[in-house]
């Protein structure tokens, strides 16, 4: 379970959250909607402690506290129950498949290396990719690298995995791929908070999707709200521009 | 040319070798260091230590290696001295030129080790940290073996710089392969100069060619890190992609 509450990130005198809420339950999907520079990125990166957050509160499986009071020791403690999948992939260019999805588990958690080995590849067997142990990021097309980063990712046990437009630097044929390994973790109950511009996914796999503009939560609601009955102007204006028209139904 | 000659010095040069590939390797190892931290501070958050490590960077890229070398051997045990209160009369000249040549390498080194760290994508760092490995296990483990591939090249160019530059040390009287050469050219009288001077060339060359070499198997022992994944996409295919996708809807 994540609860993030009243974040605040300033870049400069550019406010980028402004006050943001989010709650993720456990076995949550929640898709976080909103246009290109509404502090999307900025928000899961504040999550994971990759920007420091100005103000706001974190609380993560046990681990409760403010994003200004945390030290070297609880930012890795946190970090420890929360993944993150980004937009480039970045895998571990110098490491194979597997040494990407172990190295979490052998020197982050000091696990043995048989038991992170066997854990490594029932992870990549998942993602479909049983016969690229050995592969380098470099010898894997982008939905491989991407499915690989999403192997890593669930491999360490997180209690939530944040993606980050998993499927935007993909080229069309391979974002199908992707999306069925994230649709499978959602059957699965991976509790997961996903900023993507696939509407489709968020219709049929989300349990909340939440609109973000201006470093302000919009709207949020259940997708059959969302994406039918937007209450905001913003919202509409958004899905609109994303949905192109107005016979839009589900 | 007198070749029986020629490889008789060559005899008489070679255990010199010993002290020349001495100095080599303790400048390169504490050049090296050096040249880590001044990296570290350049690339740092904290401003003084930046600047400094800027200033000497710029200080030392400045100053002519000769120069440099006269300046430590003069100055340092002056300095040490009446700072100090240590003696270093007694101090082999080795050790002056071994602070100099830490000193030179600290300079470049940091400027290698600078741009290699930066060559290496920071997602990739994030990335560690994120699967829950501390700062430093992710640098150790992920940047550093990356940084270390992009510096490759200059090491293997700054080991040779080395090994050639090395030779100015016998101004301060060290007798490295240099020095001895210089010695062997006297007693003859400076009438076998091209005899020695090859002899000495038959030392450099080699013993160069093999620092190529290693340079070159070690790129290829960690060359996986050439391969480079698909870089990501710009935000302009991105919204290209969102539009594309609402076709999946309508289906
Ligand atoms: N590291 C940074 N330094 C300065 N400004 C940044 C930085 N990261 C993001 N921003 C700014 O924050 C705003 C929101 O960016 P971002 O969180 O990436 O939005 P989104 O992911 O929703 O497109 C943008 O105006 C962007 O220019
Ligand atoms: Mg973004």
């Amino acid at each position: 379970m994540l609860a993030v509450t009243n974040i605040h990130k300033a870049f400069g005198t550019n406010e980028v959250l402004r006050g943001v809420d989010i709650m993720v339950e456990k076995g949550d999907v929640v898709v976080l909607l909103g246009a290109s520079g509404s502090g999307k990125t900025t928000l899961l990166r504040c999550i994971n402690f990759l920007e420091l957050a100005d103000q706001g509160h974190i609380r993560v499986g046990g681990i409760d506290i403010a994003f200004r009071d945390a030290r070297k020791k609880d930012i890795h403690a946190i970090r420890r129950k929360i993944s993150f999948v980004f937009q480039n992939y970045n895998l571990f260019n110098n490491k194979t498949a597997l040494e990407n999805v172990t190295e979490g588990l052998i020197i982050g958690r000091g696990m043995p290396k048989s038991q992170a080995v066997r854990i490594g590849k029932a992870c990549l067997d998942k993602v479909g990719l049983a016969n690229k142990f050995d592969s380098y990021p470099g010898q894997l097309s982008g939905g491989q690298q991407q499915r690989v980063g999403i192997a890593r990712a669930v491999a360490v046990n997180p209690e939530v995995i944040l993606f980050d437009e998993p499927t935007s630097a993909l080229d069309p044929e391979l974002i199908g791929e992707v999306l069925d390994v994230m649709k499978r973790l959602a059957t699965e109950g991976t509790t997961m908070l996903i900023v993507t511009h696939e509407m489709s996914f968020a219709r049929d796999v989300a349990t909340k999707v939440v609109f973000m503009d201006e470093g302000n939560v919009v709207e949020s609601g259940r997708p059959k709200e969302i994406f039918v009955k937007p209450k905001e102007r913003r919202t509409r204006q958004f899905l609109q521009r994303f949905l192109g028209d107005s016979d839009y139904a589900i | 040319m007198n070749p029986r000659f020629i490889f008789e010095t060559f005899l008489k040069l070679l255990p010199y070798l010993t002290v020349t590939l001495e100095y080599v390797s303790l400048s390169l190892l504490f050049g090296t260091l050096l040249g880590f931290l001044a990296a570290a501070a350049k690339l740092g958050r904290n401003r003084p230590l930046r600047w400094l490590a800027n200033a000497y960077t710029t200080i030392l890229r400045c100053t002519p290696s000769v120069v440099l070398l006269f300046l430590v051997f003069f100055i340092l045990p002056a300095v040490m001295r009446n700072y100090l209160r240590i003696n270093v009369d007694a101090w082999p000249a080795l050790f002056f030129v071994v602070v100099t040549f830490t000193l030179f390498l600290g300079a470049s080194q940091s400027e290698v080790m600078r741009g290699a760290y930066l060559a290496v994508d920071r997602g990739q760092f994030e990335a560690g940290v994120s699967v829950g490995m501390t700062e430093w296990q992710s640098f150790r483990r992920v940047v550093l073996p990356q940084a270390f591939f992009f510096a490759l090249p200059n090491l293997t160019n700054t080991v040779i710089y080395l090994f050639k530059e090395g030779s100015l040390a016998f101004t301060i009287g060290v007798v490295d392969i240099m020095g001895k050469a210089y010695l062997v050219n006297a007693t003859n009288f400076g009438l076998k100069a091209l005899d020695v001077y090859l002899a000495l060339a038959l030392i450099y060359w080699p013993l160069s060619v093999f620092f190529e070499w290693l340079g070159r198997l070690l790129e290829r022992r960690f060359g996986y890190t050439q391969v480079k994944p698909e870089a990501g996409k710009t935000a302009e295919s991105v919204r290209g992609r969102g539009r594309s996708s609402i076709r999946g809807v309508r289906a």
